[in-house]
């Protein structure tokens, strides 16, 4: 039960970056992709009006957090703190300027809107990747079962760890550069016209960016987690991880050559779907690990919630999904199709 | 007594309680509003008559921008039970987890999906899907409600739970915790009282367009929902919910209800203030004017019965901000009070076809659409503030909720970036409605 539950947890957590990863790019390359008005209210647009739809999707990781791993959602959230809270005020700021940066035509409401949304949105990236890299390093969890970060100590990634180090610095970046490379492709998709010619000219050197930070990343997490790659080595669910990765990659790259621009978001979304999958497999049990003990280290045996909760929440959470995603079909079937340079300021075509 | 500025207990509670207040400004008017575009939808697509269209689509406007900020007020809350209640999730998280969970699964996924195209896709679904959308978010909003009244409810009166070996809490029966008595009653009490906000902005803007002398047809429409509805609101916030809540409160808060109404001795036939102020020092209440025997009849029933004082219970079960609590309450039933007796008038005066020439009773229908919302926000302080010193009734302190981690600094520290962030925001909203207001209704253009 336990097991089925992180299952779940990394089903929403993935799903949530390919979604709203996708909005975070694009977001990030806005002021890049679109130079006139008209093409700004054209990215707005192919973001589209279900954004906040993928945004819920971040309010149900917090909602599987609490219902099946309340002591690690404890744990994490108040470690934490300052960072969580950054978080939350660039939701604001990002989620503001996407429905209110369109309602004035007026050059100077709507370009200063603009720029809150892409600084929000290249912030929201490097936060979260840095999250992941707090993650994957581990945290000085003591024996109480509880920590407290600074923002960075000695940028080291041992014993009394900040948020910020060599190693979570450089996982932040790898996110902007990814979710960009993301976002990118999936601009090449939904738009035409000159953002369009744009998002391709920089699809191309962005996932070239990707393959040689995915190296990079690697061999800095072989020094971080050692154990990280011997328990993929003996986790076969790792390796269809690692093959989706791969396949994802040639979609990407056969799908940029003949211009299939469906081909290669899908194959955006399955390298962003492997990667996650083959860390949440190789990481399993621990989802907190501790830096001064590997004794204090949070597993999901340790911090879930008990057999009845998980039960009774079995129960009533695939209905919920499944009802959620009617919702999303009956809304995105009716926004289909390509976007054009719109004229309508509040770009949801 | 007075506020421990030295415990971080105090900046904790103040960041979720202003957090929290600010929030709550807009979902009550979305949640009473929703229902009057669901209503105007209706009779357009039923009459075909444009007035209704039109109605719907400009408070789909302005709901669409109480909406926005709705959503991004909200979503930080969720993630302050992790942040600053850390103990507290760990003790209770499994129980009050479920429902926190449900709200994000079953109402937010519903609403998110809808609100885009309730506000900017009439043109692209067609009317009647449009009207489908409208109700899609109405629903949704009310879900969202029930989900989190009824964590709220499981705080003021816990049921269903099982205590686990190490002290946390365990769900033990589902339904039980999901069909609690307390929320029951919680639930129509602030649904009525949403709707309470929503009919009186509604009438508010009929009031000053008619007073204005434009969009008559549109002012005049507003006015005959707003004060129809807004008078059977008022009164069912009142009756039976509001007394309905009452007596759950007196029977299983009994404690509160002494500090609620400054009452320190117990006795038989006990009064209601509708003035005086509570001196918790001399522990009795200063400048009483009492209506006697009717706090015994609304607490249980009969004018006689014995209602206990807070000198029958243990001072370190008392609520302890008794005085603010007793303010209010009164507040709270003060208002209500007149919100009854302003829209009672105001229905008369619409039955015999003289509202809109009554100028001075448009004043005051223009003029009164904050009360509802002091009427919520102090309403909702009674409920809070007469839980303490519980977290959990009974059963966990709020002292011992927080987490151990944050220091005070961390929490003032946050506190002020939300009142920046929400400074600006207030002003943004204000701003935005505001040019929706003087725009005003518009017929549909292609």
């Amino acid at each position: 039960m336990i097991e089925i539950w992180y299952a779940i947890l990394v089903f929403v957590f993935t799903t949530y970056v390919v979604l709203d990863g996708r909005n975070f790019g694009a977001g990030a390359l806005h002021l890049i992709v679109a130079k006139s008005a008209a093409e700004r209210r054209q990215v707005v647009a192919a973001i589209g009006p279900l954004w906040s739809w993928h945004e819920v999707w971040l309010v149900a990781l917090g909602g599987v957090l609490f219902v099946a791993f309340p002591r690690f959602l404890a744990t994490a959230f108040s470690g934490f703190y300052l960072a969580v809270f950054l978080v939350l005020w660039s939701l604001i700021l990002r989620g503001i300027s996407l429905e209110i940066g369109g309602h004035i035509d007026n050059r100077l409401w709507q370009g200063f809107w603009d720029f809150v949304f892409t600084v929000s949105n290249i912030l929201l990236a490097v936060l979260f990747g840095t999250a992941l890299g707090n993650e994957a390093r581990g945290v000085s969890l003591d024996s109480n079962g509880e920590f407290h970060l600074a923002f960075f100590t000695d940028f080291q990634v041992g014993g009394h760890t900040g948020l910020l180090d060599w190693y979570t610095i450089s996982m932040g970046l790898f996110t902007l550069v990814i979710l960009a490379a993301h976002g990118a492709t999936y601009l090449t998709l939904k738009t035409e016209g000159a953002v369009h010619e744009r998002s391709e000219w920089l699809t191309r050197r962005l996932w070239v960016g990707v393959c040689a930070g995915l190296v990079l990343i690697t061999i800095e997490t072989w020094f971080v987690r050692p154990e990280f790659f011997n328990n993929m080595l003996h986790r076969p669910l790792a390796w269809l991880a690692v093959l989706t990765v791969l396949a994802g990659g040639a979609a990407i790259f056969t799908g940029i050559r003949s211009r299939m621009e469906f081909r290669a978001f899908a194959g955006s979304c399955v390298i962003i779907v492997g990667l996650l999958v083959a860390g949440a497999v190789s990481i399993f049990p621990v989802i907190l690990r501790s830096t001064l003990d590997p004794e204090h280290s949070l597993t999901v045996y340790n911090s879930s919630a008990s057999r009845e909760s998980l039960a009774v929440a079995i129960v009533w959470w695939p209905i919920a999904l499944i009802l959620a995603s009617c919702y999303f079909v009956f809304i995105s079937r009716r926004y289909r199709g390509k976007v054009k340079p719109s004229t309508d300021t509040q770009g949801y075509y | 007594m007075n506020p421990d500025f030295s415990n971080p207990a105090f900046w904790h509670r103040l960041h979720f309680a202003f957090t929290m207040i600010y929030h709550y400004l807009f979902p009550q008017l979305t949640m009473g509003l929703a229902w009057f575009i669901v209503f105007w939808k209706w009779k357009a697509l039923r009459t075909g008559e444009e007035r209704y269209a039109q109605a719907a689509r400009f408070w789909a406007k302005i709901f669409g921008l109480n909406f926005a900020v709705g959503v991004v007020t909200g979503i930080p809350m969720e993630f302050q039970f992790g942040t600053n209640w850390a103990q507290f999730t760990k003790y209770s998280g499994e129980v009050i987890g479920q429902t926190l969970a449900m709200e994000g699964m079953f109402a937010f996924f519903l609403e998110s999906a809808m609100i885009g195209a309730l506000v900017w896709g009439e043109k692209r679904l067609g009317p009647r899907t449009h009207f489908l959308v409208a109700v899609g978010v109405a629903v949704g909003s009310w879900l969202s409600a029930s989900f989190i009244l009824t964590t709220n409810a499981f705080m003021q009166h816990p049921v269903g739970y099982a205590i686990a070996p190490d002290g946390s809490l365990q769900l033990a029966h589902i339904w039980a915790f999901l069909l609690n008595p307390w929320v029951l009653v919680q639930f129509a009490h602030n649904q009525a009282a949403a709707l309470v906000t929503g009919s009186f902005v509604v009438t508010a803007l009929g009031a000053f367009y008619a007073l204005g002398d434009r969009h008559r047809d549109q002012a005049r429409l507003y006015l005959q929902c707003g004060t129809i509805v807004g008078l059977a609101a008022s009164f069912l916030v009142a009756f039976p919910t509001g007394d309905a809540q009452a007596k759950m409160v007196a029977r299983y808060q009994e404690v509160s209800l002494a500090a609620m109404e400054g009452r320190f001795e117990s006795g038989p036939a006990a009064g209601i203030a509708l003035i005086g102020q509570p001196n918790v020092r001399e522990r009795r209440l200063d400048n009483p004017i009492e209506l006697p025997g009717v706090l015994s009849l609304l607490a249980y029933g009969t004018f006689h019965s014995d209602v206990r004082g807070l000198g029958a219970f243990p001072e370190d079960t008392w609520p302890d901000n008794i005085e603010l609590l007793y303010y209010s309450f009164h507040i709270m039933a003060g208002l209500g009070t007149v919100f009854i007796a302003t829209m009672a008038l105001a229905v008369l005066l619409l039955f015999l076809r003289r509202l809109e020439s009554t100028r001075w009773m448009l004043w005051v229908l223009m003029l009164a659409f904050p009360f509802p919302y002091i009427a919520n926000t102090v309403g909702w302080m009674t409920a809070e503030l007469g839980r303490q010193p519980w977290l959990v009734y009974g059963l966990f302190r709020t002292q011992n909720g927080m987490s151990s981690v944050v220091n005070s600094g961390s929490a003032v520290f946050t506190l002020i970036g939300f009142c920046g962030i929400y400074f600006v925001l207030g002003l943004l909203f204000v701003y935005l409605v505001g040019r929706e207001i003087f725009h005003g209704p518009e017929a549909a253009h292609d």
